[in-house]
């Protein structure tokens, strides 16, 4: 469905080339950063293999930070598109996954998992998944009608769903009283601390292809964006491409929180920002927020291990200092 | 030439006599000694074997309660990491910390190379331990519910730092504190009702399957928050319900929120705890880390409930 014209292509590879680079540049940085005091240069011969003699900076490199990296920038990818892709449904500026509450419903459904004795995957995954599909749909029903489309009456649907999940969430802890509680609280304020190289494995498995199928619609998004009659008459199929994308994006946002919890506010910072540098050509946006929520994930991660003396912030504090004034300031922009 | 050669066998045969006791002497210590810094393969407490060395000497304590322990060995030297909360003795506190026992920093443990963690079930995530061991570093699970099981850890520790003997002293002089107790509360059928209060907001109290209710118990007390529930809430109005005779208030630190507790208790003179002035702080650590300290909390716990037994000693 993407129209190849070479300017575009051109446009596409030049921009995913830089913001690469940049991606690169960040993990690198997240690489040389830990607890541990490793030189950048030692680093940077270790991750080239002309250091090899010591073995345990060879394993901390390599087996702890190097998943934990990657399993950022995937985690910063996923929310980045999700928020691309639900400001371009509900053609609203503030759309995004934790904003809407679809992270607190995967929350919940993850948090239930988990106190069923679930494995993170298949289980927790797929309870997340049902979580958010809930407050998906219960979303879409309450803001169905009329107003669809305006846009407070979304945001406070989701303001009122988000306190919802938060109570229940609430509650289910307040039910705990195991060591599980500690393993709970820590995950849901976003903790990145835990991933292994087959965890990250699973998560890319997981979310790869929904990337590719984001990419594949994104003209279609572009159609949609000019108004539903509009891409009617260039044939869009317009109810199969809303509910692919919604269900995709559902479905990448319940694999992050069921992994990492709840980071919020990503998917508002990279598409408004990349929108602003690039256009609002979505064929270029998707990859760019592919790239560019990763780097953004990663560099919060490392601030999240650089900013404390004693141990880390959870890296869902980070994003959501950043994010939140950034909402405020947009919403406060977009009312004017 | 034929002689020449004669002797150049005779020589010959003289260095190879050399060379193998040379040899005897440079290769069987080696050998002996690969032998005896051989690994050995325990079962730890979780049923999973362990491949550690002989003598690890680099081992990190994944919890304050198995720091304690290897102190009580006298085998602190050996520890070269432990976790935030590693208070007791105080030579743990200077040690290199590697989070606190439920978020360990996994990349702090492995630049300490360790060549044994232990690790305690009811806490420490499985996650950490599972990558640790996909890291090579082998890690002892330990899952102590019980005074017994405490001993019982004590001795594995032991066993693992190579220390037997110390490990069995120490258990013995453990066994022999706690049948003194028994035979101290032996001596009275009267079992007063405890309130053991671990937690100020909301009220918390102890079940059945805890450490702290064993102690209430062979102190020779009643536990009135007994259940199946390990750590059950209650509101000030069940507490009254219950009416305790003792309520021992454990506190981590502020002792002066404690204080504050105790002051609020004293709002229900009708309290026979009250009335009797049997309201109590003491250190939380003593009644439930499973630690020899234990022991030092049931000794302890008997001189609050059974006071009358020690009226004739002092």
């Amino acid at each position: 469905m993407i129209t190849a014209k070479p300017v575009l292509l051109k446009r596409l590879f030049l921009i995913s080339f830089f913001l690469l680079i940049v991606l690169m540049v960040v993990m690198f940085l997240g690489l040389s950063s830990g607890p541990t005091q490793i030189s950048i240069r030692s680093v940077f011969q270790t991750i080239v293999g002309i250091r090899t003699s010591d073995s345990m900076m060879h394993s901390i490199i390599w087996q702890i930070r190097l998943p934990r990296v990657i399993l950022s920038a995937l985690v910063g990818a996923a929310l980045s598109l999700g928020g691309l892709v639900f400001q371009a449904l509900l053609r609203n500026p503030l759309a995004e996954p934790y904003i809407l509450g679809i992270s607190g419903g995967s929350a919940i459904g993850a948090i239930v998992g988990i106190l069923m004795g679930f494995s993170r995957f298949p289980g927790v995954s797929l309870t997340a998944f049902s979580g958010s599909i809930a407050t998906l749909l219960l979303i879409l029903a309450m803001s169905s009608g009329q107003t669809i489309l305006k846009k407070d009456a979304l945001l406070l649907s989701g303001v009122m769903v988000n306190a919802f999940c938060a109570a229940v969430i609430m509650f289910l802890i307040s039910m705990t009283q195991d060591s599980r509680l500690h393993n709970i609280i820590f995950w849901l304020m976003g903790d990145l601390s835990f991933g292994d190289m087959q965890q990250v494995g699973i998560l890319a498995a997981i979310l790869l292809p929904c990337f590719f199928l984001v990419f594949w619609l994104s003209n279609p998004m572009n159609l949609l964006l000019m108004g539903k009659e509009m891409a009617q008459t260039m044939g869009v199929h317009i109810k199969l491409v809303t509910v692919t994308l919604l269900v995709a994006t559902s479905f990448m946002v319940s694999a992050t929180v069921s992994y990492c919890g709840l980071v919020g506010f990503v998917g508002l910072v990279m598409p408004h920002l990349l929108r602003l540098v690039f256009g609002p050509d979505h064929r270029v946006l998707v990859p760019a927020c592919i790239l560019g929520g990763g780097t953004y994930m990663v560099f919060c991660d490392f601030l999240a291990r650089i900013l404390p003396k004693q141990g880390e912030i959870p890296a869902g504090v980070i994003t959501a200092m950043i994010g939140a004034p950034l909402f405020i300031y947009l919403l406060k922009r977009s009312s004017k | 030439m034929f002689q020449r050669s004669k002797t150049i066998t005779i020589k010959n045969m003289v260095t190879f006599r050399y060379i193998t006791i040379v040899l005897m002497i440079t290769v069987l210590p080696l050998i002996l000694s690969v032998t005896a810094s051989a690994n050995k393969t325990l079962t730890d407490q979780l049923g999973r074997h362990v491949t550690v060395s002989d003598e690890p000497q680099r081992v990190v304590s994944l919890a304050p309660s198995i720091t304690e322990i290897v102190f009580a060995l006298d085998q602190g030297h050996r520890l070269k990491g432990v976790t935030t909360y590693s208070d007791f003795p105080p030579q743990a506190v200077k040690l290199p910390k590697v989070g606190s026992y439920v978020q360990l920093d996994l990349e702090k443990i492995v630049a300490l190379k360790p060549d044994l963690c232990i690790a305690i079930k009811d806490g420490n995530p499985i996650a950490v331990a599972r990558r640790l061991e996909s890291l090579k570093i082998p890690v002892y699970a330990v899952n102590p519910g019980n005074l017994e099981s405490v001993m019982q850890t004590v001795q594995e520790v032991g066993e693992l730092l190579n220390v037997q003997e110390k490990a069995d002293k120490l258990v013995q002089s453990m066994n022999l504190r706690i049948q003194k107790v028994k035979s101290l509360v032996a001596k009275t059928t009267y079992r007063p009702r405890v309130f053991f209060q671990i937690g100020v907001s909301p009220i918390v109290s102890v079940g059945t399957h805890t450490f702290s209710n064993e102690l209430i118990v062979l102190a020779g007390g009643k536990n009135v928050a007994q259940g199946p529930i390990a750590y059950p809430r209650y509101s000030i109005e069940q507490v009254l319900a219950l009416s305790p005779e003792v309520i021992i208030i454990t506190s981590m630190a502020r002792v002066a929120i404690f204080k504050q507790v105790k002051a609020e208790w004293n709002r229900w003179p009708n309290m026979p705890a009250v009335r009797n002035h049997q309201i109590f702080i003491e250190d939380s650590n003593l009644f439930d880390r499973p630690t020899p300290r234990l022991v030092d909390g049931l000794e302890l716990m008997v001189k609050l409930i059974h006071p009358e037994l020690f009226e004739g000693t002092k």
